[in-house]
């Protein structure tokens, strides 16, 4: 029967009392030192959409409540218990076991910045002058007589939101990274996100690091937007050797 | 998982939640955590259009066009504090805003909207998003169908280009 795998706690831990994907009961396949949180799935075609995510993201809330969890990445499903305890369990018995003990008592908090609009354009022009005088010397003109100096202006802004964004992401990465272990910078992607990173904090220092994000997000009164998430099991700090 | 939180007060410009908040972790976990084969990860169904959020080019004359609006529509004379409430109001009922909220809550709702991973086409669309126009595709629009067909092939794709990429 296939099994869904969540993630790999102590070998001494009990599985969290909370279902599983497909209601299927959770359960642990131990080996040694560490043991794989799973849970049955129905033999088949099998097929892992929203619902599943969430309960994946559920359980591993749960067992995080309980102690330290390595998370696994979505959508690992191994065939029996065999295969978790070789493949999984004793082929990276060491591997495993070094970061049930490095991630105990940490978590990871997940932060994304994000600009109002209105203040981050304001900003922008405020900081460069050329971008005010391009605007009045369009001013009064037809649109398609602004064509280029539209293009020109626009790419002078494009350049004021890069140089800011980067300011802006230096001073909150630091600030927070100076009350975290580690930290994960993911992809910004849109314009409007300033930060989108992952730190690794201790559990005792959570509300320290909480209060250094307060602090970042009044000093900037209301002009970046923050959202918190967390804790979470660290996710974007785990790796097994070998793996992608 | 209150538990684990601390109880201070909190800036009003932090918002939190925890995993059940989950479009925010969504690409934790779909790229981060631990995997030990990448073929094991069997069809995640229309979940690789999560990515969409990150294909978002700033090099380009759409975007240069949009902010030379967006700043054209800044009132920027010397009565600053005075024309805000009215340009707020204007920024928000603006087509360069609803587009780039588009934009971010796009994948979400791809995910999370009741018809699950169905517009890939739409996302598609936002990531090229040409200035001005207001009009945002209505995400019942498109079929369900292409969305299942393909998940299988689809799904096998974004396993492997992420496999590359981390």
């Amino acid at each position: 029967m296939p099994h869904y795998v969540y993630g790999i706690v102590g070998a001494d831990k009990k599985p969290p009392s909370v279902r599983g994907i497909a209601d299927a009961r959770l359960k642990l396949v131990a080996g040694d030192g560490a043991a794989a949180l799973v849970s049955d799935l129905p033999a088949g075609e099998v097929r892992l959409g929203r619902a599943e995510m969430l309960t994946h993201a559920r359980v591993l809330e749960k067992a995080l409540a309980h102690g330290t969890v390595l998370p696994m990445r979505f959508g690992v499903v191994m065939s029996d218990h065999d295969e978790i305890r070789e493949r999984l369990i004793d082929e990276h018995a060491d591997d495993l076991s070094v970061q049930l003990s490095e991630f105990d008592g940490k978590v990871e908090i997940r932060i994304r910045a994000v600009y109002e609009e209105e203040a981050l354009f304001r900003e922008v022009v405020r900081a460069d002058p050329k971008i005010a005088a391009l605007r009045r010397s369009m001013g009064g003109q037809p649109e398609d007589a602004t064509y280029y100096a539209r293009i020109e202006l626009g790419e002078r802004v494009a350049a004021g939101v890069e140089r800011k964004r980067e300011r802006d992401a230096n001073e909150i990465i630091g600030a927070l990274a100076a009350v975290a272990l580690a930290v994960d910078e993911g992809k910004t992607g849109h314009e409007r996100i300033a930060v989108n990173a992952s730190f690794l904090v201790e559990r005792d220092r959570i509300a320290e690091f909480d209060k250094v994000l307060d602090a970042i997000a009044e000093a900037r009164g209301g002009r970046i937007k923050f959202k918190y998430t967390g804790p979470l099991p660290p996710h974007s700090f785990v790796q097994l050797a070998g793996s992608a | 998982m209150s538990a684990l939180g601390s109880s201070f007060p909190r800036s009003g410009y932090v918002s939190r939640s925890n995993s059940s908040g989950l479009a925010d972790v969504l690409d934790v976990l779909l790229d981060k955590g631990l995997v030990i084969d990448i073929f094991l990860r069997v069809s995640l169904v229309g979940i690789e259009l999560l990515t969409v959020d990150a294909r978002i080019v700033i090099a380009s004359v759409d975007t240069y066009l949009r902010f030379a609006e967006a700043v054209n529509r800044l009132d920027i004379g010397n009565s600053e504090g005075e024309g805000l409430p009215q340009l707020i109001e204007d920024m928000t009922q603006d087509g360069a805003s609803s587009k780039t909220k588009g934009i971010l809550e796009g994948a979400k709702e791809s995910l999370f909207g009741s018809s699950g991973g169905e517009d890939e086409d739409e996302d598609d669309s936002n990531g090229s998003s040409s200035s001005g126009s207001s009009s945002r595709r209505s995400r019942s629009g498109s079929s369900g169908s292409s969305a299942s067909s393909g998940s299988r092939s689809r799904a096998r794709k974004s396993s492997s280009s992420r496999g590359r990429s981390s």
